[in-house]
């Protein structure tokens, strides 16, 4: 066994070494070891997780959108049910309001025709009483009159057609 | 001016094996030992170094780390399928050695360790034999002894033939690439060199004595750029790339090893009831 390191020994250029080759196997084997612990693991584990994070991220995002989503749909369904009742609501009101309207238009209309008619009823009754009167008083007098004019008392009760009989020509004459 | 194209500096010989089976067993070191050493401690320091602090929010350095080896694994499944995503360290491994055992010439303190047909040929050794493991593990060894008889009998010295050059090409391509790099950038060298001297030859002795050859300045580096860097990334990424091919192909999807393996059961049935009747 020498040292030859300060030597000009070479190998041939084109040669096998089992040393060598030994060599190349110890290190290939322990570099694959070492690399695949320290390196390649890590690195890929670290990527994978990544990946997986954005993934989860992107899921959740999606499962966020799609609640939102259901959320709104649930929203616009109440707000449109609520602008129906509303509607509706708004509608028998102005229904009733109506019926209303026109119940109360047809009483005041039919009291203003009953005051009418008693009003038409009391002229009526006012007239016949001062007819009569007139009736009374022409009667009376005629009879005066008649009494004057035939100088002698006229029974009213013996007379009473003759004398009705007149008025009826003189009054009804309008 | 002389040249000499050298095999790797012998440092540690043992003088009774060498004088017995010369360099096959004789120098236990050699510049390539140390080579692949640095490379070794190289690599470990470099990943130690990526792996410091590796967080969710990465910074850029961890980015393109993750990059790499994003690209790494999706090389590993477009090459050999999703099933063999296992291998991809190995493969791994295997490319970044190769491409810093390649590089760690250029530093001129080491030989390339890949200039070394020891280290190519043993790495691609390890490659055969993953591809036989995995054909016998999982078509078993009658079925892989058997598939040097295909296509048809005759053709089996060839097939073992084809089967042994396969690990010897791979080694011989790598160790030649790289080599030859290294022989023609030393021939460009010593050529620079001799064309400085010639074109300077007018000035006086004394000068010249001085004379650095000026013209190995620059034109070295760009050839370099094609005869290192880009054959030692090319070399890395074939040998990695023919390894995944020749264990991809061992290592098929699990449903057609199960199919392989119930024909082979369904021969053996059938082979059965035939010497019955």
């Amino acid at each position: 066994m020498e040292w030859l390191a300060f030597q000009e020994k070479f190998e041939s250029f084109v040669g096998v070494n089992l040393w060598t080759m030994l060599f190349a196997w110890v290190n290939l084997l322990i570099l694959y070891l070492v690399l695949k612990k320290i390196l390649f693991k890590p690195l890929k584990n670290m990527i994978d997780s990544r990946q997986k994070e954005v993934d989860d991220m992107y899921e959740n995002a999606k499962a966020a959108e799609d609640s939102a989503n259901e959320l709104k749909k649930a929203y616009e369904e109440k707000i449109e049910k609520a602008e129906e009742e509303s509607e509706s609501i708004l509608k028998s009101a102005m229904r009733k309001a109506q019926l209303r309207e026109e119940e109360i238009l047809k009483e005041a209309d039919e009291k203003a025709s009953r005051t009418l008619k008693r009003a038409e009823e009391e002229i009526e009754l006012e007239k016949r009483r001062a007819i009569n009167e007139v009736k009374d008083e022409v009667s009376e007098i005629a009879i005066s009159i008649a009494s004057a004019v035939i100088e002698r008392d006229v029974s009213a009760k013996e007379h009473s057609a003759m004398i009705d009989d007149f008025i009826k020509n003189m009054g009804d004459g309008k | 001016m002389d040249l000499s194209v050298n095999g790797p500096k012998v440092y540690l010989r043992f003088t009774a094996l060498f004088e017995k089976f010369g360099n096959i067993l004789g120098n236990p070191i050699t510049q390539t030992t140390i080579s692949i050493l640095a490379v070794t401690l190289l690599l470990i320091i470099i990943a130690k170094l990526t792996t410091r602090r590796l967080t969710k929010r990465p910074g850029r350095f961890q980015v393109i780390a993750e990059k790499l080896v994003n690209m790494l694994y999706g090389l590993v499944e477009d090459t050999m399928g999703k099933h063999n995503l296992r291998f991809a360290p190995y493969i791994g491994t295997l490319f970044l050695t190769s491409i810093f055992s390649t590089l760690i010439g250029m530093t001129q303190l080491f030989r390339s360790a890949t200039a070394d047909l020891s280290v190519t040929l043993a790495w691609a050794i390890v490659t055969i034999i993953m591809v036989w493991y995995h054909n016998i593990k999982n078509f078993g060894f009658g079925t892989w002894l058997k598939g040097f008889t295909e296509p048809i009998v005759v053709m089996t010295p060839m097939n073992i033939v084809s089967e042994i050059a396969t690990p010897v090409s791979m080694a011989f391509r790598h160790f030649g690439n790289v080599a030859g790099g290294s022989v023609l950038t030393a021939l460009i060298y010593s050529a620079l060199s001799a064309l400085s001297y010639a074109v300077f030859s007018w000035l006086p002795d004394t000068i010249i004595a001085f004379l650095p050859p000026v013209f190995q300045a620059g034109i070295p580096a760009v050839l370099s750029i094609y005869f290192d860097l880009f054959s030692g990334f090319v070399q890395a990424l074939v040998f990695s790339l023919l390894t995944m091919v020749y264990v991809g192909g061992a290592c098929p999807p699990v449903e057609e090893i199960e199919a392989a393996r119930a024909e082979k059961a369904a021969k053996k049935q059938a082979k059965k009831n035939k010497t019955k009747a």
